[in-house]
């Protein structure tokens, strides 16, 4: 499958510091991307490099096939977190303006499309200051993807979005990928990003850390996380080599220091307790995010850094 | 070419379509020209003031008295007339506005001596607002012999009081004539008044020569060779600000709500700049048109067509479209610097002093459109347009050489500032932060 973004080795400075550090992407055409990493990272360098708002210093970025030049590129849609639109100007004239900025200029029945497709059509009049926060998400999904562009970049689309509004989002952005629209998808929402992403990378201090199928991502991380629930005796149960443990009611949710025998920690629970299950969860995008982010939350696990708890 | 038209489409509607559009086209004239509209209307519809005034000295100087009282009572009625009737005043002298004279004069003859007790006395019913002043005629005023005399107005305002200007006036007269009736027969006076007729030096033109014809002179009105050029600045001055101001607030706007961003996506800084200072020019052609066309309305209902400086017109344009693309892409530059309006204003202090020079001088300029001044400020390029046009709406010939070589010098100023400012624009309209010291946007401006 050919790619529709490729950096290779490309940095970018701002004066003595390094926003984005020799930095090598692929994302295949046709695919959900999720683009994450902390604030400060490069994530928005990256991003307005790929938009060809930024040249990089060094290395290549090839977008829908082509190197980055000076010329803005008609085939891309970029949605910015939460802003984005002029607040006096009318959400039809907005979309129309958007869409021609982008060459498209017979494009009234997309935006009917779209505006009907996300339940917006009877705002099509309003002013942009007069919409929710959540209508005004969704117009700018639409000013996106309005000049059905082959690739869009989607930074947190749906922040602000009730579960209702979230979904019907969700949904327009799989219609997307259905038709060929390759979609990176910026966010810090990791459970976000698991469920809809077929492909995750992570940039921190302006370097790749992360790139690949949240399978492959998790393999490379232990499963040092167990859940284990228990009967009769309500006493939680005392482990040793744990860490960050959490309990509910009958149920303990503990991090294994010691990941590779998980059966040492079942033995300690069978000692003291009648145990009825226990499950090793594999870590989720959401505790890798934190043990890249944040590796003095997480230390390494080791058998000389043991605690009893609780 | 199609996207740069697309985003000065937007920009004009997003200046000329909005209700805050038509209330400054409304109220601009309003606030540079209300002060002397309002002047002339206050001084027409104020409340007229009764002054009471005491003239002691009658007995010594016999006849004053009853001539200034018989003045005074006739002018108060006309006044009091005016009220209701406005032609009434038809006699009676305005003030350099044009505004009605506001007071009533009632005037009593002191009597006795006036000596120190009397005058502290008078002093005291003044400060109470009893009386508004009183006049110490010095005795025998009608002599022929007489020389300069100075007769004590006692008021509490008494340099500016509009009283003593007309107690002056008349007294002057009523001395004058009375004099010249102890030595002269009416005859004699009658000829030395005609000797003595005042000449007025009256303003032409110039003859001009055409198609072998000569034509003569006209005479010149005052009010339009001050008003005229004066209004012309004022309208060029306004035409340049009203389109450039917006500037900077849709551009914080683009900023500060990451529209930048998306237009970036679409289209590179030079072409939305284009599109911007493209769309601000036909926002302020627009107000022109506006104006101009208002002017020409009003000037044909009052039969002042000819008034008008209408081959001035290719002229005002070109400055004017100078001039909006000099400031608006310095208002750009200064929109994308900054995240606030407050800090914008910090920043453009500057300019708008140097935008406003103009305006502080124009008196000084139109006395002398050929002096240093004058010629000096209009190849100072902030200052060009409206200079220049004020400079050209007076009756001087101003040599076609300053005309031409400060639209040039302007030109490439304009220009200048377009590159310098653009690369600002560029940089500035990403940037998050603090706003930018001199020194980096000294930066910005050099490399870009």
């Amino acid at each position: 499958m050919p790619n529709a973004i490729e950096l290779k080795g490309v940095t970018k400075r701002f004066g003595k510091q390094i926003a984005v550090d020799h930095l090598d992407l692929e994302v295949p055409e046709g695919t959900i991307y999720g683009f994450i990493g902390p604030n400060g990272s490069g994530k928005t360098t990256t991003i307005r490099m790929i938009l060809r708002i930024l040249q990089p210093d060094e290395g290549r970025v090839l977008v829908l096939g082509q190197a980055a030049g000076k010329v803005a590129d008609d085939r891309l849609g970029y949605l910015p977190e939460e802003r984005g639109l002029y607040k006096r100007m009318k959400v039809r004239d907005i979309l129309k303006y958007y869409a021609r900025l982008k060459g498209c200029y017979q494009c009234q029945p997309e935006i009917d499309y779209w505006l009907e497709r996300l339940g917006a059509t009877e705002w099509s009049k309003k002013r942009i200051d007069a919409l929710s926060k959540g209508m005004a998400q969704k117009i700018q999904f639409i000013a996106a993807v309005v000049a059905r562009p082959q690739l869009v970049i989607l930074d947190e689309p749906f922040s602000g979005l009730d579960p209702v509004n979230m979904e019907s989002l969700k949904a327009a952005v799989l219609t997307l990928r259905e038709r060929g629209t390759t979609i990176v998808f910026s966010t810090h929402d990791m459970a976000m990003a698991e469920q809809m992403c077929d492909t995750i990378f992570m940039i921190f201090r302006g370097k790749k850390v992360l790139d690949g199928t949240l399978e492959s991502i998790q393999a490379q991380y232990p499963a040092d996380r167990a859940r284990a629930t228990w009967i009769g005796n309500g006493t939680p149960p005392r482990l040793s080599g744990v860490t960050d443990v959490e309990i509910s009611g009958r149920v303990i949710e503990f991090r294994m220091l010691t990941p590779h025998d998980p059966n040492d920690y079942l033995r300690q629970l069978m000692q003291t307790h009648t145990v009825e299950g226990f499950h090793v969860i594999r870590p989720s995008l959401h505790d890798i995010f934190l043990r890249i982010a944040r590796p003095d939350m997480y230390p390494i696990a080791s058998d000389d850094n043991q605690e009893r708890c609780p | 070419m199609r996207k740069i038209l697309t985003i000065a489409a937007r920009e004009y509607r997003a200046m000329v379509a909005t209700k805050a559009f038509l209330i400054s086209i409304l109220m601009m004239p309003i606030l540079m020209f209300g002060g002397l509209a309002a002047m002339s209307l206050l001084g027409s519809i104020g409340e007229v003031k009764e002054r009471r005034i005491v003239i002691f000295g009658g007995d010594e100087n016999p006849g004053i008295f009853a001539a200034l009282r018989e003045i005074a009572e006739r002018e108060n009625s006309q006044k009091r007339e005016a009220q209701t009737n406005r032609t009434a005043l038809a006699g009676l002298e305005r003030d350099e506005f044009g505004a009605m004279p506001q007071e009533l004069y009632l005037l009593e003859q002191g009597n006795g001596v006036l000596d120190d007790d009397r005058r502290a006395e008078l002093s005291d019913q003044i400060r109470r607002g009893d009386l508004y002043a009183f006049v110490e005629l010095p005795p025998r005023m009608i002599t022929p012999e007489a020389e300069l005399l100075k007769v004590p107005f006692y008021a509490q305002d008494s340099s500016l009081a509009e009283a003593r200007r007309w107690l002056m006036q008349h007294l002057n007269r009523i001395v004058q004539e009375s004099r010249l009736k102890l030595t002269f027969s009416d005859d004699e006076i009658s000829r030395i008044e005609r000797a003595r007729a005042p000449i007025v030096v009256a303003g032409l033109g110039l003859v001009e020569r055409k198609g072998g014809k000569i034509y003569s002179a006209e005479e010149k009105n005052e009010i339009v060779d001050i008003f005229l050029p004066m209004g012309l600045m004022m309208l060029m001055f306004m035409v340049i600000f009203m389109a450039a101001q917006p500037m900077l607030e849709t551009v914080l706007e683009e900023k500060s709500q990451r529209i930048a961003e998306v237009l970036l996506g679409s289209v590179n800084p030079s072409q939305l700049m284009a599109g911007k200072l493209l769309g601000t020019v036909a926002g302020s052609l627009t107000v022109f048109a506006i104006y101009f066309a208002g002017s020409y309305v009003v000037a044909q209902q009052r039969g002042w067509t000819e008034n008008l400086p209408l081959h001035l017109l290719p002229w005002f344009i070109m400055f004017q479209i100078f001039g909006v693309l000099f400031y608006a892409s310095i208002f750009m530059a200064v929109g994308a610097s900054v995240t606030q309006l407050k800090e914008a204003q910090s920043l453009l202090l500057p300019v708008w002093m140097v935008m406003m020079l103009p305006i502080f001088v124009w008196l000084l300029i139109i006395r002398d459109p050929l002096g240093p001044l004058a010629t000096g400020m209009s190849f100072f390029p902030p200052s060009t347009s409206t200079t220049m046009i004020l400079r050209l709406a007076t009756n001087q010939t101003i040599p076609t050489w300053q005309l031409l070589a400060s639209l040039l010098m302007l030109a490439v100023s304009t220009i200048a500032i377009v590159v310098v400012a653009g690369r600002i624009f560029r940089v500035g309209l990403l940037w998050q932060g603090n706003v930018p010291k001199l020194n980096q946007l000294w930066q910005w401006a050099w490399r870009g």
